[in-house]
């Protein structure tokens, strides 16, 4: 990873990530009657037989794991919405589709423990990883407007906190490397070369990203 | 109607991108082969229709996609054009390569050959129409006029004129000889734009009178030969304008495709379209067999089929009655290739010739077309003779189809048909219709399930619940019997099936689920009788047969009861120790409304509480049938209405959900169950109005709404809460009223109903102020006085002065005002009974007092109650209590039209009233016996007509024995 190399920088775990992921809210179909949970993070429940109630992704697996119900996989889960991201996705080079924040992650925790929920899983799985890595490659040539554009800022949205993960070690020091080189004169004047090839030396670091 | 679906198969790769690409079919005239070319494959394929599956031919020659292919007429020479910029001929069927004809400067799109073949016309993105002397090659003429690119090439039959129209919906008129345009008919046509997959193109019928083009709104125009003058439409279900057409080869019929993915066949006569298909793609081009019943189609994936037997057997074939004048040149009638092919050979100038032969042998012409006349005088009779009858078949037909799918769509159900005024079948709730190979519900209810599947000979049933964790687990069982009838409950199972001739009787199964003895399954059957609808409570099984028998067994399989009802069973529903049976009350009536009857059997203490007629909605079957979780009756109806019943009014149904309000059309709900707020139901997609087994249905909650009309007010949503929550105050009373009767502990109900009554009061508070906003200032003080919380009127006053209606704020005011004098007195008649110097009126007021103060203030109840000795029993003012919660809009009605004293009497009177026709207030009641006066006060009756102005919910009990009432007199005087 890019930033190891750099410890103030932060950058979380795929696991740490996925963790913030679970508190994402599914809905399941609980096959038992519960009362209503009353926890810290919120109210969940009250649970009855075959009715539709929405808990976050941790409480869900941890009943799926005890049998007591099966997860409705979301909507954009189905193959049919994934197709369509995917295709728009490989259309568009520049925007990115709107897609959960946590989508890298629920998926592969929905994909690991609730296999029997999900129909078409295979070709589900493999969906996500044709959009995942479409994403992730995107990013990369949209970070490398940094080096042709001139400008100190790139503009994504809907990226996932996945993505967002993987950029956040090179675009901080990238970050801080136009910071270092001084603020007065962001907007490049051709007298300081140099500043302006500040960032290009970037492409050391993010050279290991394009491996994933 | 018959579901016919074309299979397609793939003739050319479509191109990469999935871009849909221009395909072409065609077929020789004699149907031997088909040729088919896409615009994004340089292949044309000739393909043998016998030999679907071996290869096509395939001449490889373009080297680009192939985007027009024409035959001359006796299919001895094929031509193609294509996006290479040229037009290549060939031998056919051979396939061997002639000559490139021509070369234009852009892609081609569109080629046509006239009747003697002699005259190949070329056109497409170029400008000019190319007319190409098919002999020598040599360009007889170019015919310039359009402004976008040619998508169309029709010359006419008799070959006099040729039409072309291009991307822009331009048709042109040309006349061959001069090369003149005739008419030009601007933007008929809808503007196709650069999609270069749909083209606009023209078709001249078969017999040269008319040609035909798409027009702007999704139809085909017919122009007239000559005048070019519009004739008719046809227009009809095509949503998309229409992008290919093509005349059956007798011109009594067309084919048409459209944007929309579907394909027409019109009867042109009739202007009516007689069949469709709906494509997963666009089809671009059709082509109909010019030997038999048949259509060939390609879509813009490359995709080709034949659709056989496009038009019914029934009417006229496609190819009957061919134009004669598809014979070229009216040589002869029966002219056949090698007379074509000298024609071909030997007209130069086919026009020319052309000319000279139509004028020739007039006489022959005038014979032919006698005898077309004739032939077509013979249709005409015959069709006279037999078209009636055939609409009539068609019609009945369609009938029949329809009341096949009323049928299947009712016997899905498992209910009744209504063909006519039928009589509803009996149905078990929570049941599905048998379907073949499929699991389906025996029964669904909140608890579990029991779906059964049949296999040969036998049928294989499970019991599952959905709380697995707690219902027992049930061995799945193998039913020789063929049960169609099932019922569920925490104890055990009820199976029954009908009777399927003499050697299968009708026979009932009950099966326990947990027992202390081995073998507690018990089985009874019935000779010449037949089970119509089983139903299970609390230890006891109901089954109800073809005989009108309700029988009632015990747990054990005890015969305990057998009643005669007096209808035909439709059917039951068991909760606890209730039984709920609907039977048919009479014949239909001719409206087709049920005429249905309910009664509620109560089993374990043999009494009937209730019967009464079943209320639908006009034109309805009942669908379901059942009791909510609290043991409320309800019923579902097929037109998606909900009722319940209630106590109210001497017991009647309440609609309480509408499937029509819930906006979602493409939805049907599956009622299985309801509880005091919510419809619990399984939502199926239309058309299923039942769900399968697999996937494992998932309840939707649906909240219950009374179908209010909409008020000027604006706030149907606040108004319906107020009016559950009203229904609800009265459903805890009652059940309050039951348990003390029974003497249960109510303290858990004393919360629910100030809970109740809190939900209520805000509910009251946002009603408030949305008239105000509203400006409905009298219903605002209506609602004010319905409030039951001290604290709510004053948050209403604030409210209101937040509002800034002073006026409205007094008037609250004075009703807060009134309504704590009330209290005051009351209390301070119970500090001072003496006061009264008679000891048991002292007790009444007594005891009306706590009731009043019990609901204001909770800790109060103990003192009072301790103050008042002689009323130990706390029920009794609990009872009390909640009987002034209803009362009071009553009250405070009242007081504000009497003075307190008044009041604090009315209040008296009343609850002496009600406690004796309660016969439990044993006190009042001696009171009564003690000083039972005739009802001579003079006040009374002014009182009473108020309280009738007033009295709202308990009017009925309180009045009977108010003038009775031996206190009034006395206070009065």
């Amino acid at each position: 990873m890019a930033g190891q190399s750099d410890p103030h920088l932060s950058l979380f775990s795929a696991e740490e990530v996925e963790f913030m992921a679970e508190d994402e809210m599914v809905e399941i179909v609980p096959n038992m009657r519960m009362d209503p949970l009353n926890l810290l993070c919120g109210d969940y429940g009250p649970f009855f037989p075959q009715m539709v109630t929405q808990v976050p992704v941790w409480l869900a697996i941890a009943l799926k794991k005890r049998g007591k119900c099966t997860i409705r996989p979301p909507e954009w889960m189905s193959v049919e919405s994934l197709t369509r991201i995917l295709e728009s996705e490989r259309e568009s080079q520049d925007s990115f589709q709107v897609l959960p924040f946590h989508y890298v992650e629920i998926s592969r925790l929905l994909i690991d423990h609730a296999r029997d929920d999900i129909p078409d899983i295979y070709m589900v799985r493999s969906l996500v990883e044709d959009i995942r890595d479409v994403r992730f490659h995107k990013i990369e040539t949209s970070l490398e407007s940094f080096e042709d554009a001139r400008s100190s800022a790139v503009r994504i949205k809907n990226l996932s906190a996945m993505e967002v993960n993987i950029v956040r070690p090179f675009v901080g020091r990238a970050l801080q490397a136009f910071y270092k080189h001084g603020s007065p004169d962001l907007v490049p004047n051709p007298d300081k070369v140099p500043n302006r090839w500040q960032p290009a030396a970037d492409p050391v670091q993010k050279r290991p990203l394009r491996k994933r | 109607m018959k579901v016919r679906s074309v299979k397609l198969r793939e003739a050319h790769k479509s191109s990469s991108n999935g871009r849909p690409s221009l395909c072409s079919i065609l077929w020789d005239h004699q149907a031997l082969n088909f040729v088919t070319a896409s615009s994004s494959d340089p292949t044309i394929a000739i393909h043998d229709p016998l030999l679907l599956s071996s290869p096509p031919k395939l001449l490889r020659h373009h080297r680009d996609g192939v985007t027009a292919l024409a035959l001359s007429p006796n299919s001895t020479c094929l031509a193609s054009g294509s996006v290479d910029h040229s037009v290549k001929l060939y031998k056919f069927p051979g396939g061997e390569f002639e000559t490139n004809i021509t070369r234009f400067t852009l892609p081609i799109r569109v080629l046509a050959f006239n009747k003697s073949g002699t005259m190949l016309a070329a056109a497409g993105d170029d400008e000019g129409i190319k007319l190409i002397n098919t002999v020598d090659g040599s360009i007889a003429r170019v015919l310039k006029g359009h402004k976008g690119p040619v998508t169309g090439l029709g010359f006419d039959p008799k070959s006099e004129y040729l039409a072309s129209i291009d991307s822009t919906g331009t048709v042109i008129f040309w006349e061959i000889q001069s090369g003149d345009a005739l008419h030009t008919l601007k933007g008929i046509a809808s503007d196709s734009g650069l999609d270069l997959s749909a083209r606009n193109v023209l078709s001249w019928s078969p017999d040269g009178e008319t040609l035909a083009a798409p027009g702007l709104r999704n139809d085909v125009v017919m122009y007239d030969r000559d005048t070019a003058e519009k004739l008719f439409s046809l227009r009809g279900d095509h949503t998309q304008p229409v992008c290919y057409l093509s005349w059956s080869p007798n011109g009594k019929y067309m084919a048409t495709s459209s944007l929309d993915k579907q394909v027409l066949i019109w009867d042109v006569e009739r202007r009516m379209d007689i069949d469709r298909q709906k494509f997963d793609d666009r089809i671009c081009c059709l082509a109909w067999k010019p030997i038999g019943n048949a259509l060939a189609i390609i879509d813009v994936m490359g995709k080709y089929g034949m659709w056989e037997s496009v038009v019914p057997s029934s009417m006229k074939s496609p190819t009957e009655d061919v134009p004669n004048l598809q014979s070229r040149n009216g040589f002869l009638l029966f002219t056949e290739e090698d007379q074509e092919l000298s024609t071909e050979s030997g007209s130069l100038s086919d026009i020319g010739e052309d000319r000279l032969v139509e004028s020739e042998p007039p006489s022959r012409k005038r014979l032919r077309k006698q005898s077309i006349l004739e032939r077509d005088l013979d249709e005409d009779g015959s069709n006279e003779l037999i078209s009636p009858p055939k609409v009539e078949s068609h019609k009945k037909a369609h009938h029949k189809n329809k009341g096949n799918t009323d049928f299947v769509s009712e016997g899905q159900t498992n209910k009744a048909i209504f063909n006519g005024a039928k009589m509803q079948e009996a149905f078990q709730p929570g049941a599905t219709p048998a379907q073949p190979g499929k699991r389906r519900f025996l029964c669904y209810n909140m608890l579990g399930t029991i779906t059964s599947i049949e296999h040969d000979g036998y049928s294989h049933i499970e019991i599952d619940f959905h709380d697995t964790s707690r219902g027992p687990r049930v061995p799945s069982m193998n039913d020789h019997f063929g049960f169609t009838m099932a019922s569920l409950n925490e104890k055990g199972s009820v199976l029954a099936n009908p009777c399927k001739g003499e050697k299968n009787m009708s026979t009932l199964i009950y099966r326990p689920f947990s027992s202390w003895a081995n073998n507690s399954e018990w089985s009874m059957r019935f000779e010449g009788e037949e089970v119509k609808v089983v139903a299970l409570g609390a230890s006891w099984v109901a089954a109800i047969t073809s005989l009108n028998f309700l029988r009632i067994f015990s747990e054990g399989g005890l015969q305990k009861h057998v009643l005669s009802l007096d209808g035909p069973v439709v059917t039951a529903s068991g909760f606890k120790d209730e039984l709920a049976v609907v039977t048919h009350a009479s014949h239909c009536l001719p409206s087709n409304d049920q005429m249905l009857e309910f009664r509620v059997f109560n089993i374990s203490n043999g009494v009937q509480p209730l019967r009464g007629h079943l209320p639908l909605t006009p034109g309805s079957y009942l669908v379901w049938f059942g009791f909510s979780e609290e043991g409320q009756l309800s019923s579902y109806d097929s037109k998606g209405v909900l009722r319940v019943f209630t106590s109210q009014y001497g017991g009647s149904w309440l609609p309480l959900f509408s499937a029509s309000k819930e906006k979602k059309s493409d939805e049907n709900y599956w009622v299985v169950g309801l509880n005091a707020s919510k419809l619990f139901c399984v939502v199926c997609k239309n058309p299923d109005l039942f769900p399968q087994v697999m996937p494992k249905p998932v309840l939707s909650l649906l909240n219950l709404s009374f179908p209010l009309a909409s008020s000027d007010l604006g706030a149907e949503a606040l108004e319906n809460e107020f009016m559950l929550n009203n229904m609800h105050l009265l459903q805890i009373q009652k059940q309050i009223e039951e348990m003390s009767r029974s003497c249960l502990d109510i303290a858990s109900l004393d919360d629910e109903i100030f809970n109740t009554e809190a939900a209520q009061d805000r509910c009251i508070l946002r009603l408030i102020a949305s008239c105000c906003n509203g400006d409905k200032l009298v219903r605002a003080t209506e609602l004010v006085k319905l409030l039951s919380l001290e604290k709510s009127v004053r948050g209403a006053i604030k409210l209101v002065t937040v509002l800034k209606l002073p006026n409205l704020a007094e008037r609250f005011n004075s009703i807060l005002e009134e309504r704590m004098q009330n209290e005051s007195k009351g209390t301070m008649q119970t500090n001072f009974p003496n006061s009264n110097g008679n000891a048991s009126f002292k007790n009444d007021i007594a005891l009306s007092k706590t009731s009043t103060s019990t609901e204001r203030s909770v800790p109060s109840v103990t003192d009072l109650t301790l103050s008042s000795p002689k009323l130990s029993a706390p029920l009794f003012t609990k009872k009390a209590k909640t009987q002034v919660t209803t009362e009071k809009p009553e009250l405070n009605h009242t007081a504000m039209v009497n003075d307190v004293g008044k009041v604090k009497r009315i209040e008296e009177v009343k609850n002496a009233g009600k406690l004796n026709n309660e016969g439990e207030a044993k006190k009042a009641g001696e009171m009564q016996q003690l000083q039972s006066h005739p009802p001579n006060n003079p006040f009374s009756k002014p009182l009473n007509n108020q309280e009738k102005k007033t009295g709202e919910i308990d009017k009925v009990q309180v009045q009977p024995h108010r003038p009775s009432n031996p206190f009034l007199k006395s206070s009065v005087k």
